[in-house]
């Protein structure tokens, strides 16, 4: 669907109503699911879909409807202005912002991903071989490739246009009963990321070895990229400042300026990050985007706005829109100093968690929360590697893993899957006296 | 609706370019929405979203298409990509795939609603919403509400299967959801909350039967007991007895989960994970007597409601655990295959633009015939946990554990006072095995569940009765 299009909506339900955005997605995706060491399944997308922001009287309509011709899109949204009559004034409305223009992002389209779409077997073929020479003896795992075009129009006049794409490459290995895994998600592809995702996860499963029981206690814990991108996704979503209005944040109990977290620590949320697939040089409301700390040296620097809860909390957007609630683009996790044997090196007896899964919340305001770990936990004593631990659990508060945090590893990863929905760079992460639970 | 021959269309020609099997599939999912943060209404929400996808096995491999361009030409484009990305892997199969020879449905059906969404007029839907701000507010005294959050969905379900097979299934269903967030506060004790979910296929006389503004107010006084007067869990091993709503949860985590056979045979390997369960023990003792967990996506009124899966193939109720034993998996087409049974109709998919994959309906514990008090009569010192916030299992359905919100002390068979956030924690093997009873209070309750590559999120049911344990020592959350 063309930009004409969207222009020809917007002018349309400007007739019905007082403000309009309409976001076009046209995705094109490719996915090969890999299971028992041969793909289980080969799926493939082409879908495009129309998103509108329409507001009356101060009331908020949101909608999402599949690729139509302009009048039957137009047709099946204008009713909802008669709704107007029905709810009060949204206490979140607050005008879309005046178009002022934005700087574009360069590099976040890769021609290559769009060329292994149409036959991804020598990257399936890669992952494969790479994982059985590194002496794995079976392989799952997905090989993701996207192409994306997003398209924004608002009634304000700001028209966006933005091409990206993106390679997302998980792979689990078995190995004597025990697994490793790796994910790796980047706006570009490049066969090296393959290769290191395969022997990451292959080394992560040969490390196990053996099985060596642990009790119930606390732990110095290193948290690998892929736990602390997920930890840290719960984190950037409790720093939206919808999650702090309706209940589901951490931050309900601060503000801005409050230390929340170790010193060492600095969070981003970095929709400029080119690399990471949501960077986006415009949010929904049509603002420019900008990196900026949520937290900063152990402060809370910001939540994060868009202009609804930006008026509603006496603040600017920072332009993470989200019509309704604002969103995190990608999680930056500002680099230490620490080499990843190093931080090993600093642990006089605790685990290594490579993976995790199943983060919930018993209270977001209290922040108390466990998180179950997979495939590859290893116990450290004294700098070494003694075997793997099993599925162990993390029961604790976010605050308590937040001030804990002792050292940061020099070398960020790109990580995107299952549990790191917003893409994230992050280092390995030392957090000390980390409460660990297992089954009675 | 699709013009149905755009769906014959895409058979025939997956067909004439090489597939030995194909499928088709039109999925509209239309939605209406209500947000409402405590007394005001934040926006309303329209989602309509169809869409047509196939599936095709060329050379022993699956490709999966879908499209939302409703032309015969998008159709032919999906079928290309599907057969010729599926064709071009084939080369890397060691094993081709094979689907299992079933009875195809041949069936048109549709869920009665008792009153259609617009016989209620947006007014009252918005005005419920905002009283349970003032329900949940109007109950309590020593503690504050500041935050209530509501989420009203209306939701329907459209889908055309077709098949090379001769399928031929069409379905209407209608479905409601209310979810509700609220948090009590006290300044020197701190902050509960609790998160309620009610969902069921029907239209809004769903709502009548569920009284959302009396769950408000209980909700809330149960809230401030939790806050002025709850105490810690003991910490001997005591006897448990565990509500129908966190029973439910724990069959679906605990039988449901692991008894989906494409996590038995690895196909989920990669980020759903796998199961404790292997092929070989299908037979084996994993309980007690009272371990009966069934699965049956025909219960009426049920969220995860149908009558034949995304395959064509009829539904019925499957008996996961039988008095303890390890019964029947939860099959597609291809693991029954493998299994070398028949499909027992579980594939569903979230929308046009998912693979149809293995999942749960309504899963429950089959429940006994004791009332609750004598349930409960002869346990000496024991704890009552009846609703959950925080839970988690792990990647092969084996070590889980729920954290209790509202939960009671049991002293010689009676209720007394609160207890705060008792943490069982536990694997399958100790939870089926410690089974000693059930009244009949057979309860269910929505949920969503998540799976697949890539995540797709499904209504679904779970319950039971309220459910009694041997001794276990209770942990305390962090």
């Amino acid at each position: 669907m063309s930009i004409e299009k969207g222009e020809l909506i917007t002018e349309k339900l400007k007739a019905k109503f007082d403000e309009v955005a309409t976001l076009i997605y046209h995705v094109r995706e490719v996915m090969v699911k890999l299971a028992n060491t041969q793909p289980s399944v080969v799926q493939s997308w082409d879908k495009i879909d129309v998103n509108l922001y329409l507001a009356k009287d101060k009331r908020l309509f949101l909608a999402v409807l599949s690729v139509k011709s302009v009048d039957e899109i137009v047709k099946s949204v204008e009713n909802l202005s008669n709704y107007a009559l029905s709810v009060k004034e949204s206490e979140f409305y607050a005008p879309l912002p005046e178009t002022v223009g934005c700087k574009p992002i360069d590099n976040i389209f890769d021609e290559e991903i769009a060329r292994y779409m149409d036959d991804p077997s020598p990257l399936v073929e890669l992952a494969v071989e790479t994982s059985l020479s590194e002496g794995a003896e079976r392989i799952a795992g997905t090989i993701d490739l996207k192409v994306l075009d997003k398209t924004l129009i608002t009634s304000k006049g700001f028209k966006g246009i933005e091409r990206g794409s993106e390679a997302m490459i998980y792979l689990r290995t078995f190995k004597n009963g025990f697994s490793g895994h790796w994910a790796h998600g980047c706006r570009h592809i490049d066969l090296k990321s393959v290769e290191e995702t395969a022997r990451r996860a292959v080394n992560y499963a040969t490390a196990c070895k053996k099985e060596v029981r642990v009790e119930t206690g606390k732990y110095d814990v290193v948290m690998s990229p892929l736990v602390v991108g997920n930890l840290f996704n719960e984190v950037a979503s409790m720093a939206s400042a919808f999650s702090v209005l309706t209940g589901f944040s951490i931050f309900m109990k601060h503000k801005i300026g409050d230390r929340v977290a170790s010193e060492k620590l600095t969070v981003e949320d970095a929709p400029r990050a080119a690399e990471l697939a949501e960077s986006s040089a415009f949010d929904d409301e049509g603002l420019e985007t900008f990196n900026k700390p949520i937290i900063n040296s152990g402060e809370l620097s910001t939540l994060l706005h868009n202009t609804k809860t930006a008026k509603k909390m006496g603040s600017i957007s920072t332009a993470n829109a989200g019509w309704i609630a604002p969103k995190t683009w990608n999680i930056l996790i500002k680099p230490g100093d620490s080499r990843e044997n190093e931080m090993l090196e600093e642990v006089k007896r605790g685990i290594l968690i490579t993976n995790n899964w199943y983060t919930r919340l018993q209270n977001y305001v209290e922040g108390q929360f466990s998180t179950v770990s997979r495939d590859a936990a290893l116990l450290i004593e004294n700098g070494g590697i003694k075997g793997c631990v099993g599925r162990v659990r993390i029961t604790d508060k976010f605050s308590t893993i937040l001030r804990n945090i002792d050292l940061i590893g020099e070398k960020q990863h790109l990580v995107k899957w299952w549990e790191v929905p917003t893409p994230t760079k992050a280092p390995f992460i030392l957090v000390r006296k980390v409460n660990l639970s297992k089954p009675t | 609706m699709i013009d149905e021959s755009l769906l014959n269309y895409a058979i025939d020609y997956a067909l004439s370019s090489g597939a030995k099997y194909a499928e088709a599939r039109y999925q509209l999912n239309s939605k209406f929405n209500v947000i409402v943060r405590n007394n005001s209404v934040v926006g309303l929400g329209k989602y309509s979203v169809e869409g047509v996808n196939v599936r095709t096995l060329c050379n022993g491999s699956l490709g999966f298409s879908a499209t939302n361009k409703l032309t015969r030409e998008g159709i032919r484009d999906a079928v290309s990509k599907a057969v010729s990305r599926g064709k071009a892997l084939s080369r890397f199969l060691k094993k081709p795939l094979v689907f299992s020879d079933e009875k195809m449905g041949s069936a048109s059906y549709e869920v009665k609603t008792k009153k259609p969404f617009d016989s209620m007029p947006l007014e009252e839907k918005t005005r419920l919403c905002i009283n349970i701000y003032r329900a949940a507010n109007s109950a309590v005294k020593k503690v504050k509400v500041p935050v209530v959050f509501v989420k009203y969905l209306e939701h329907v379900e459209k889908k055309i299967v077709v098949n090379s097979d001769g399928a031929y299934v069409r379905s209407r269903t209608p479905r409601v959801y209310l979810q509700f967030n609220l948090i009590a506060t006290h300044q020197q004790r701190g902050t509960v909350q609790r998160l309620i979910e009610r969902g069921g296929s029907g239209g809004v006389e769903l709502l009548d039967k569920w009284d959302p503004l009396e769950v408000a107010r209980n909700e809330a006084k149960t809230m401030e007991k939790i806050l002025m007067t709850a105490v810690k869990p003991p910490r001997e091993k005591v006897e448990v007895v565990i509500g129908s709503e966190v029973v439910g949860l724990i069959v679906h985590e605990s039988a449901g989960h692991p008894m989906e056979a494409d996590r038995i045979l690895g196909r989920e390997a990669a980020q759903a994970g796998e199961s404790y369960v292997k092929p070989e023990m299908i037979g084996e003792k994993i309980g007690g007597a009272w371990a009966t967990v069934i699965e049956d996506p025909i219960v009426p009124g049920s969220y995860g409601y149908y009558l034949f899966d995304d395959e064509g193939v009829p539904a019925r109720p499957r008996f996961l655990y039988k008095e303890g034993v390890i019964n029947e998996p939860l099959h597609n087409r291809l693991t029954a295959k493998l299994f070398g049974l028949s499909s027992n109709g579980a594939a569903r998919s979230m929308d046009y633009a998912s693979e149809p994959i293995i999942r749960m309906s309504t899963t429950y514990l089959k429940p006994g015939d004791m009332g609750f008090d004598e349930l409960i009569e002869d346990v000496k010192q024991g704890v009552y946990i009846k609703s959950y916030m925080e839970w988690n299992i792990d990647d092969v359905r084996w070590k889980q554990r729920y954290v209790g919100l509202e939960s009671y002390l049991i002293v010689k068979g009676e209720l007394k006072g609160l207890v705060r956030n008792p943490v069982l924690e536990l694997t399958t093997r100790s939870f089926y095995s410690k089974l000693k009873g059930a009244d009949r209070n057979l309860k269910f309750y929505a949920g969503t569940c998540g799976k697949g590559e890539p995540p797709q999120s499904i209504p679904v049911w779970f319950g039971g009765p309220n459910t009694r344990l041997s001794k276990i020592k209770l942990g305390v959350h962090a």
